[in-house]
């Protein structure tokens, strides 16, 4: 449920702002995606288990957190980083609605 | 062997080709007609084999999956027009040696034309459908390349002859997927010896693709109308590709295709018709040509039309005549071609105006081109009377109702009268009536009139030694359809139909020569209302006016304007989903805690107070909160790794994002109410439907096969605790060695895009330059130099432990590089000036690409251990040993890092560097792939960047 929730507030963020004039705010709509789809994989391990992954430290293996959506979801947000950091940039050179000050 | 011997030798002549031209010029082409020459009798040995019907064959593996092979084979018919390719081949090479300019450099030519000589041998010989259309289409694009290299003129018809010829192609194309479908393989002699397939609908379909591939190949109406803009090109391609080897290739589809269709009616009907009408009406334009490279283009189509024509009728005898009468073509039209050339170099002209009386002046052209004349207007003793009588017959003794062999004879007869016209009309406006202006005209040298004689000497050989040819054209009936067909060849022709024809043929010709000035009259009279190349150029633009309007619908340059037709679509599709109802399984029993709702409505808050604020940096501020929130979410899932990933990497894109913004306005700009409410229905609808799906498919099931195979072997097999770093650097560590080169190359594309343009504004931050402490940007970081100072080295130090203990403990690469990026952040923001930072003395793209060899290496490594790609293996270090993959975590690390210290360089420092090292008093500089263009910046050029934090 709140993993729903969650991603349901996440989506609609994400949506309206790349939606709006101007790259800035569309890597932001991006980042906000890039929550929700976080949040979607990790969902669909499971959220009933929630022990850290670490073996010999957990008192049973059902009890531990499915690890392979968290592996998928750690590479995403370092690629994620990385798309952002490509798409300021971008934002940041030439010119446009980014650029150029309200009128 | 012999086979694939030919093949290789004739691609290694060409891959030499180049070489012997920049040596030799001109010249190169006596040693590559040395080598066709050699392959041609290295064929040649074949030919008693082949003879008794041994097809010779070779394969070799290529797509087992689809059973495509490298199939190549060699029997009557192949054998025939392999001697075209490369004989004529051998021919029209040592005629290019004295055809070009004795200083030009023809190295693209001669490798364009051993290019087309591969492919057209390949198509010859390709026993596998999907090698056929590969080499049908590289022969098209060579001669795309080889008429339009000939100028500025040549583009259109190059153009033209492209889209015609590889039109075409398409439709053999679809010949071919259809038959590989239905017959489950790609071999063309078992889909031709099996003709069950052309039982039903599959059979007339088939047939029309390769009528439709064959004719725009061999320019048969409606398609005739590129081959004579072909005639661009120089004389040896006229003569090599569009007379005698690529416009027969469609000739030999037909042949090839011939066994299955031959007692098709459609088949029979279409090309028949194709064929005669193609036939007269080249002929007939032919009459009116002035230019006599046009006359032998437009008697190239006619010829053609006779062949198309006579394989159409599809009875033994007159496949048997196809065959003579190719080769008679292919001999009597290289010649005219070559004379063509040769005629243009000596006089500087190929106008039928300008020439005449040259018998004189140029003996030995006069008889060469006599030879090929009457061969191509069917006068004996010459091949072109045997082959022309030879289809006579087969014309007359056609299937079908009774008229059709009267009408079909009465057509061929139209046609060759006409065909008689022109050939004299040829010689007799070049070498007969009285001299024309030029007197000072030279005879051609004797190396230069080798190639047409041995040609037009072919073709009078063959002509009286014709009952040579009849085990060959025995053969190649059997081959098209008619095994066991005896053909009859007799020097001394019997009382006959055909002779009667003949005989009628020519005297009409002879007539109509008489008659020539009435008969230009009368065909200048005939004007048609269009021309196919007019026709061809409207449909172009047509194309491509629709094309244009197609693309308008959703041309622009807002980006936002086309995700809302994706984010809807998205939207339609999931809610059909949910509407039909995808099978769940079960809700597990939930789990939330008190936290957990906490979190949410924090999220809530923020992702709100995001979308709503008007200035960048409170969003910015805002989205941080949503990021470090997400940390904390993923905390509570027990998803440690992931949670520490996600807290440095949202203190890093804070970092990034202020260096950036900083140099932007400060509030974004202003939407319409329209648009912002459009938005906000669609997000909502968009939060809606991905909560619900959300809520649906997740959370519904057990810890899945491969995570308990993960938890319960993570430990033996790889010796680390950590599942979720084992999965990254054991398990899966091809995909990790995917994503961070994806980094790699992100920080790499930011370094490309801002070589080439400039950040807006400056790096630098004016100062008021008052006298209180803040307004010094020494004194106003003390707080951060002094906790940096201390700090910085601490954490660098700090993501080193984060990395090497990641296999079993919570940390890795990722996590390591991230928070030695937050340490080399705060060095950065230590520094009074980003000029003296540490981060500028960091190579970064070495360290980048450093890590990415050492990813790489790491995993070749695998390969000496036994095992495979990225096969982890202990390394023994003395007192205790690592596994290799935490040496590729090291890689990992190193990749990241240095994207960091990329981004921060370059949107930091890069420029501040390149403006002091501006002379003084430039205000600007001009653009190179080096440096920015930019704008120096004022005098209070020292900055602080924490000025904004």
């Amino acid at each position: 449920m709140t993993a729903a929730i969650l991603a349901g507030v996440l989506v609609a963020g994400g949506v309206y702002l790349v939606l709006q004039r101007g790259l800035i705010r569309m890597a932001f709509g991006v980042i906000l995606l890039g929550h929700a789809a976080n949040v979607v994989l990790l969902a669909a391990g499971g959220l009933y288990r929630r022990e850290a992954a670490l073996i010999d430290q957990i008192a049973a293996v059902q009890a531990a957190a499915d690890p392979l959506p968290q592996a998928f979801v750690l590479t995403a947000i370092v690629i994620t980083f990385g798309v952002t950091v490509y798409l300021v940039a971008l934002a940041g050179s030439g010119s446009g609605d980014d650029t150029e000050e309200t009128t | 062997m012999v086979l694939v011997t030919v093949f290789i030798g004739l691609a290694a002549t060409t891959a030499v080709a180049p070489l012997l031209a920049s040596r030799l010029g001109r010249a190169a082409g006596w040693p590559l007609a040395a080598a066709f020459a050699a392959l041609t009798a290295l064929t040649a040995t074949q030919a008693p084999a082949v003879l008794a019907g041994q097809a010779v064959e070779f394969s070799w593996a290529w797509i087992p999956s689809i059973d495509a092979a490298f199939r190549l084979r060699l029997d009557g018919l192949g054998l025939l027009f392999t001697v075209l390719v490369l004989g004529i081949g051998a021919l029209i090479m040592a005629y290019c040696a004295r055809y070009f300019d004795a200083k030009s450099s023809q190295s693209r030519f001669y490798t364009l034309m051993g290019i087309f000589a591969v492919a057209m041998l390949g198509l010859v010989l390709a026993d596998d459908l999907l090698l056929l259309f590969v080499f049908w289409e590289l022969t098209s694009i060579c001669s795309f390349f080889l008429i339009g290299g000939a100028g500025d003129k040549a583009v259109e018809p190059a153009r033209r002859a492209l889209v015609v010829t590889a039109g075409g192609g398409l439709a053999l194309l679809a010949a071919v997927a259809l038959l590989s479908v239905q017959t489950g393989t790609t071999q063309l002699s078992t889909i031709l010896a099996d003709p069950g397939w052309t039982e039903g609908w599959t059979g007339p379909l088939v047939a029309v693709l390769v009528i439709i591939a064959a004719i725009t190949k061999s320019g048969q109406v409606p398609f005739h109308f590129w081959l004579p803009g072909a005639m661009a090109a120089s004389t040896p391609v006229s003569a090599y590709l569009h007379a005698a080897a690529m416009v027969k290739a469609g000739i030999y589809l037909l042949m090839r295709f011939s066994p299955v269709f031959h007692d098709m009616p459609l088949w029979n009907g279409v090309l028949v018709l194709v064929g005669l009408a193609t036939a007269i009406y080249g002929a007939a334009l032919a009459l009116k040509q002035t230019d006599l490279k046009s006359l032998a283009a437009m008697s190239t189509v006619s010829q053609l039309g006779y062949l198309v024509a006579i394989i159409g009728v599809g009875t033994s005898y007159a496949l048997a005549a196809a065959a003579v009468h190719t080769l008679a073509h292919a001999l009597f039209k290289a010649s005219l071609f070559m004379m063509v050339g040769v005629v243009d170099n000596q006089t500087g002209t190929r106008d039928l105006h300008r020439l005449g009386g040259l018998r004189r002046l140029m003996p030995a052209s006069a008889v060469i081109t006599a030879l090929a004349a009457l061969s191509a207007a069917g006068v004996p003793p010459l091949l072109g009377f045997y082959s022309k009588e030879k289809m006579f017959a087969g014309f007359v003794d056609a299937d079908g109702p009774v008229w059709a062999g009267p009408l079909l004879g009465l057509l061929a007869v139209v046609a060759a009268v006409l065909t008689f016209g022109y050939c004299a009309r040829f010689w007799f406006g070049v070498f007969g009536g009285p001299l024309s202006e030029r007197t000072d005209v030279r005879e051609a040298p004797a190396p230069f009139l080798l190639a047409p004689a041995i040609t037009g000497a072919a073709g009078a050989l063959l002509g009286v030694g014709v009952v040579t040819l009849a085990p060959f054209a025995e053969r190649i009936t059997a081959d098209t359809g008619f095994p066991g067909a005896g053909v009859e060849i007799h020097l001394i022709p019997g009382l006959s139909v055909d002779l009667g024809m003949s005989v009628v043929a020519i005297a009409l010709g002879i007539l109509l020569h008489l008659r020539r000035e009435q008969a230009g009259a009368l065909l200048d009279r005939v004007r048609t209302p269009f021309t196919g190349d007019g026709v061809f150029d409207r449909a172009m633009a047509g194309f491509v006016a629709a094309g244009s309007r197609a693309g308008g619908l959703t041309r622009t340059f807002s980006p936002a304007a086309h995700l809302p037709p994706a984010i809807v679509l998205l939207g339609v599709l999931s809610a059909a989903a949910l509407w039909w109802g995808t099978p769940v399984g079960p809700l597990q029993e939930l789990l939330v805690r008190p936290t957990d709702w906490i979190v949410v409505g924090c999220v809530a808050v923020a992702v709100l107070a995001a979308v709503v604020v008007r200035t960048r940096i409170s969003a910015v501020v805002l989205l941080g909160v949503v990021g470090a929130l997400m940390g904390l979410w993923f905390l509570l899932l027990g998803a440690v790794d992931v949670a520490l990933t996600q807290l440095v990497v949202e203190v890093l894109t804070v970092v990034v994002l202020v260096l950036v913004l900083r140099r932007l306005p400060s509030r974004f700009h202003s939407t319409g109410t329209l648009r912002r409410s459009l938005a906000a229905v669609l997000a909502v609808g968009a939060g809606a439907l991905a909560a619900g799906g959300t809520l649906l498919l997740t959370n519904r099931r057990e810890l899945s096969e491969v995570s308990r195979w993960l938890m319960a072997n993570s430990k033996e097999e790889t010796g680390g605790i950590n599942v979720v770093n084992t999965i990254l650097v054991d398990f899966r560590a091809l995909d990790t060695l995917g994503e961070v080169t994806v980094v790699g190359l992100a920080a790499l594309g930011i370094l490309a895009l801002l070589r080439t343009t400039s950040l807006t504004g400056s790096a630098a931050i004016e100062l008021t330059g008052g006298t209180r402490p803040e307004d010094d940007p020494v004194d106003n970081t003390i707080v951060v130099r002094t906790v940096g100072r201390i700090m910085a080295p601490a954490i660098v130090l700090l993501s080193l432990y984060m990395l090497f203990r990641g296999h079993n403990a919570h940390g890795g690469g990722f996590i390591g590089a991230l928070v030695a990026g937050a340490g080399l952040c705060l060095a950065h923001a230590a520094a009074p000036d980003p000029r003296r930072s540490l981060v500028r003395r960091i190579p970064y793209v070495p360290v980048i690409a450093g890590g990415l060899a050492l990813a790489v290496v790491t995993g070749l490594l695998g390969y000496l251990v036994g095992g495979g790609f990225l096969t982890p293996f202990p390394i023994e270090l003395g007192f205790t040993y690592i596994s290799s993959a935490v040496v590729f975590d090291v890689g990992v690390y190193l990749i990241v890092v240095g994207a960091v210290v990329a981004a921060l360089h370059r949107l930091a420092i890069a420029e501040l560097l390149e403006d002091d090292a501006a002379p003084p008093g430039a205000a600007s500089r001009p653009a190179d792939d080096t440096q920015y263009p930019m704008v120096a910046v004022g005098s209070g050029g020292r900055d602080s960047e924490e000025g904004e934090l």
